[in-house]
């Protein structure tokens, strides 16, 4: 539980601090509370040394899986807290807050990652999505940014009171909340009485609507485009994330005796994923309704390997989600440094960055590359396996549908390129970088490549997360 | 030299690495830097091709580093004969590339970068021995040409670099596809090439099977051979892109679909080739003369080049299905003697188009009073095209001619009857753009400088050269055509009887 205590520590100091120091020292608190997660990184390597242990009843896991995608939520809150940071001037009072609204959201995931109980897992939800709803609104005075908050809370209670309906079907057939139990009662019988397949249903309705796939995306675009650019970032990757870990847990670790039941389900809703968020990005003309059609669309391409239920298309989720982290945040990297100097979304408003800001530029240029899955960037290895995984399952339409896709994304990530690259700037003045933004750039660029090239050990990473699914 | 082929792909990576960190402000040192990226696989090249043991014949030079062993990946490049003649090709065509594109002025650095980058995935294509490494390459390749003609080019751009990345991009995805298909159905759980063709030879795919995975292979390369009638991205890529694009674009890019359609499909799946080839017989003749037709139409001579070369290409695709011996060492020199030429045609019709600043060929007029130089080099091209003995064209399409005529005598005749078509509309262009009046407007219009002439010099001779002594190239060839049709052999007289 080190790093979970780590987290809520700093927490606890970033509240205080808060309410001791003046407005202006606040920004010193989007550094302490980057830095300040650093150190969970050894930690999890530290843990990663034990064989799964089971805490508190079972209620408390932790296993390979748990400490792969814990990573993934340190680094995505890491680079978060330094975009927030970017964008002080946007807030007008209180930004101080929002640092620790950061680390209550990553403490969630952290609580999602190792939840070994239905219960357990309900509570840890709703710390992230309570988080959730107070970030996405917290430009008070931006009609838009209230528009998205209110919008991600009446969905997201829906959301929730369906997950929370259907925990109690679950409990209802197997007489029990915890993980180990339901497994056994799976096992016995895989042909699912109704009770429980109605539960699964309803469980999977609230995990689907987290990770932003069809029939649960109405929300993306409106909620993306009005909330604080640090916090779409925040809910394409992190939550994103959290929401594909759920599903692993539930359907891999849990129903896979009884996969004949959904695994049809979701190659349909990865098939429609996949056209709706790719579709759907083509008319789009401010930047963050692009990346929220855009990220429908990688959700679509991820329930592929969740439709697989093989350990390659598990692995294949994993590595892909590792991708979409390092490549995503590199594209919101850009967005925000743009925004905090031009303060503008709008695409149009990208005409001849490469001019203004070669940099910045060639970064969106690479980032959105690998999005598209071209090679030798990591998006291409993600898709590529993904690919693979359908394949090999026999999912032959679903494999040329996420090949389509991949010229359709082409298509419109291209466009933005072709307006950075070939247009010419209204204002040619250039764009300065911040040191904090650019160092980030570099990591994540150099994430991009080192991904795309030399894929061995982390696709053994990805590989060593889900050997206790199998 | 203990790993030629391996450096040839490198050096052209090595060099785009060098460029992002050295300062834009040293545009003379970044075009030091590509010339030497270029000129050093030639130079390999060159020593490729004259050292390759035509007895043995076969993969040779192979190297071999393990790269993802849990899913059979390796990193894995060798030539054999069929590729170290494409990979003189390409390194003739992008280190005279370029030398021409010393006429660039604007953003030198980022051009010569995706040049390069351009260049080095073409390296991949040809010496990949890895499905894996095969399609990365090639769609690293393709990817570069979006900012080259978005930025560089003139005309419809806009539309026509996104046309050609979407085409290309939507064949290779669906080439990928297929890979998937065969990697999950061989058995073998490898993309390792060498590993395969052995296997298949003696454990091939259920014939069914092949049925249905050839045309993912054969259309998904077949786009950018450009096979009818998914041609239309080529012409007006090519017309839109900057001249030393264009040299690259249709003397290399094209030939890499018919390259694979050959290394691939029809070396891995025989009884799926020896299915699906007759319509490509049927389709080659139909971009023969409807791209000859079309050519024919033009008034822009970029866009005449341009269908001429799909038209062109159609020799390859008719010289491949007909799986025989001549025919098949006719595709392969045709696409060596096609490139070369028309990157000769393209760097005459760019350095012109540079100072007129328009391509309609009636614009032109009387040039070669002006450029005798670059008018002699277009000429050149243009009878070389028409197929002139002389010229490499002309054995190779006599090569061609003669082993489809074994095969597909409807074809072999239609085919024949392209070359009139060609040399009608080569003979014209040359005729209204280069000979008759000078029109006024072009009296500054400046000719080649010494320094200029090189390109032109090395891809001429080049060309003469396959035309005087074809065995030079024959030979290596067909040291590697025979172990291509050994596959199809039992086929065919299973066929026969």
């Amino acid at each position: 539980m080190l790093p979970e205590l780590w987290v809520s520590l700093l927490a606890f100091v970033v509240l205080l601090l808060d309410l001791k120091w003046k407005e202006a020292r606040h920004s010193a608190l989007g550094l302490i509370a980057s830095l300040g997660l650093l150190p969970v990184f050894p930690m999890l390597l530290w843990q990663s040394t034990f064989p799964t242990q089971n805490l508190l009843f079972g209620m408390y896991r932790i296993d390979p899986l748990a400490l792969f995608f814990k990573g993934i939520f340190i680094a995505t809150a890491i680079l978060v807290t330094l975009m927030t940071r970017e964008l002080r001037e946007t807030f007008e009072h209180g930004h101080g807050e929002f640092y620790l609204l950061i680390l209550t959201a990553t403490l969630g995931m952290l609580f999602v990652a190792s939840a070994g109980d239905f219960l357990m897992l309900f509570v840890s939800l709703e710390l992230i999505t309570i988080s959730f709803y107070v970030m996405t609104a917290y430009l008070k005075t931006d009609l838009r940014s209230l528009e998205a908050g209110l919008k991600y809370l009446i969905l997201g209670s829906v959301a929730s009171g369906l997950f929370l309906y259907g925990i109690a079907f679950l409990y209802g057939s197997t007489g029990s909340t915890q993980f180990a139990d339901i497994k056994a009662a799976i096992q016995k019988n895989p042909s699912l009485s109704p009770g429980l397949l109605f539960g699964l249903l309803l469980v999977l309705s609230g995990v689907i609507f987290k990770t932003a796939a069809v029939p649960f995306q109405i929300w993306v675009p409106d909620v993306y485009e009005g909330a604080p650019t640090s916090v779409t970032a925040f809910l394409s990757v992190g939550s994103k994330s959290a929401g594909f870990l759920v599903a692993l847990r539930i359907l891999h670790e849990l129903f896979m005796p009884a996969s004949a039941h959904w695994t049809g389900l979701i190659a349909w809703l990865a098939g429609l994923t996949i056209l709706y968020g790719n579709l759907g990005a083509i008319p789009q003309k401010n930047i963050k309704r692009l990346l929220g059609y855009s990220s429908i669309g990688h959700a679509g391409y991820l329930l592929i390997g969740v439709a697989a239920t093989t350990r390659l298309g598990t692995t294949a989720v994993n590595f892909y989600l590792l991708s979409y982290l390092v490549t995503n945040l590199a594209v919101f990297l850009v967005v925000t440094a743009f925004s905090r100097r031009v303060g503008s979304d709008e695409m149009r408003d990208y005409a001849g960055l490469s001019r203004r800001s070669p940099f910045l530029a060639a970064a969106m240029f690479i980032a959105l590359l690998s999005l598209a899955g071209v090679p030798p960037l990591s998006g291409f290895f993600g898709k590529f396996l993904l690919l693979m995984s359908a394949v090999s399952q026999g999912y032959l339409m679903l494999a040329l549908i996420g090949a389509a896709a991949v010229v359709i994304s082409l298509y419109y990530y291209l466009l933005l390129v072709k307006t950075m690259y070939v247009d010419a700037p209204t204002d040619p003045t250039p764009i300065p970088v911040s040191l904090p933004i650019r160092l980030s750039l570099y990591a994540c660029l150099a994430a991009i490549l080192g991904i795309g090239i030399w894929q061995g050990p982390f696709l053994g990473l990805s590989f060593a997360a889900v050997k206790g699914l199998f | 030299m203990n790993h030629p082929v391996s450096w040839i792909l490198l050096s052209p990576f090595v060099g785009a690495l060098v460029l992002i960190l050295i300062p834009s402000s040293q545009a003379a040192w970044v075009r030091r830097i590509s010339v030497l990226a270029t000129g050093i696989p030639l130079v390999l090249t060159l020593w490729l091709i004259t050292h390759y043991n035509r007895t043995l014949g076969g993969y040779q030079w192979v190297d071999r580093i393990p790269w993802i062993p849990s899913l059979g990946i390796a990193y894995q490049v060798g030539v054999d004969g069929i590729s170290v003649t494409l990979t003189l090709l390409h390194a003739l065509c992008s280190f005279t590339g370029v030398l021409v594109s010393y006429r660039i002025r604007e953003r030198v650095k980022e051009y010569y970068i995706f040049y390069l980058l351009l260049i080095g995935g073409v390296y991949g294509v040809f010496t990949s021995l890895d499905l894996f490494f095969f399609y990365l390459f090639y769609e690293m390749a393709v990817i570069p040409m979006f900012p080259l003609i978005g930025i560089w080019g003139s005309g419809e751009k806009d539309y026509a670099t996104m046309k050609l990345t979407l085409y290309l991009t939507a064949g290779a995805v669906l080439a990928l596809v297929g890979l998937l298909i065969l990697y999950g159905t061989s058995g073998l759980q490898t993309f390792d090439l060498i590993s395969l063709e052995r296997f298949l030879a003696q454990n091939p795919i259920p014939g069914e099977i092949q049925k249905f995975l050839f045309p993912f292979l054969l259309i998904g390369f077949g786009v950018i051979a450009p096979m009818w009638p998914f041609h239309s991205w080529s012409p007006i890529g090519h017309a839109a892109a900057p001249s030393a694009v264009s040299m690259l674009h249709a003397g290399v890019l094209m030939k890499l679909g018919s390259y694979a359609i050959l290394r691939i499909a029809v070396q891995l799946l025989p009884q799926g080739a020896y299915l699906w080839l007759p319509w490509v017989a049927g389709i080659s003749v139909m971009n023969i003369v409807y791209g000859g037709f079309v050519a024919m139409a033009q008034k822009d001579v970029k866009f005449l080049i341009g269908y001429s070369s799909s038209s062109h290409m159609g020799y390859v695709l008719l010289g491949i299905a007909c799986l025989n011996p001549v025919a098949l060492n006719g595709a392969v020199l045709l696409m060596f003697a096609h490139g070369l030429m028309t990157a000769l045609a393209f760097a005459a019709v760019g350095h012109v188009y540079d100072q007129t600043h328009t391509r309609l060929f009636a614009d032109w007029g009387g040039l070669a009073r002006q450029v005798p130089f670059i008018a002699t080099a277009f000429t050149l091209a243009a009878l070389a095209g028409s197929g002139l003995p002389g010229f490499g064209n002309f054995v190779a399409e006599l090569l061609v001619f003669f082993g489809s005529w074994e095969a597909y005598r409807i074809s072999a005749v239609a085919a024949v009857f392209g070359i009139v078509i060609t040399a009608f509309y080569m003979l014209r262009a040359v005729r209204t753009g280069f000979l008759g009046p000078l029109n006024p407007r072009w009296v500054q219009l400046q000719d080649a400088t010494v320094f200029e002439r090189v390109p032109y010099l090395i891809l001429v001779s080049a060309l003469v050269a396959v035309g005087c002594w074809p065995r030079f190239l024959t030979d290596v060839i067909g040291a590697s055509t025979g172990s291509v049709l050994k596959h199809l052999a039992p086929l065919q007289m299973l066929a026969q009887r």
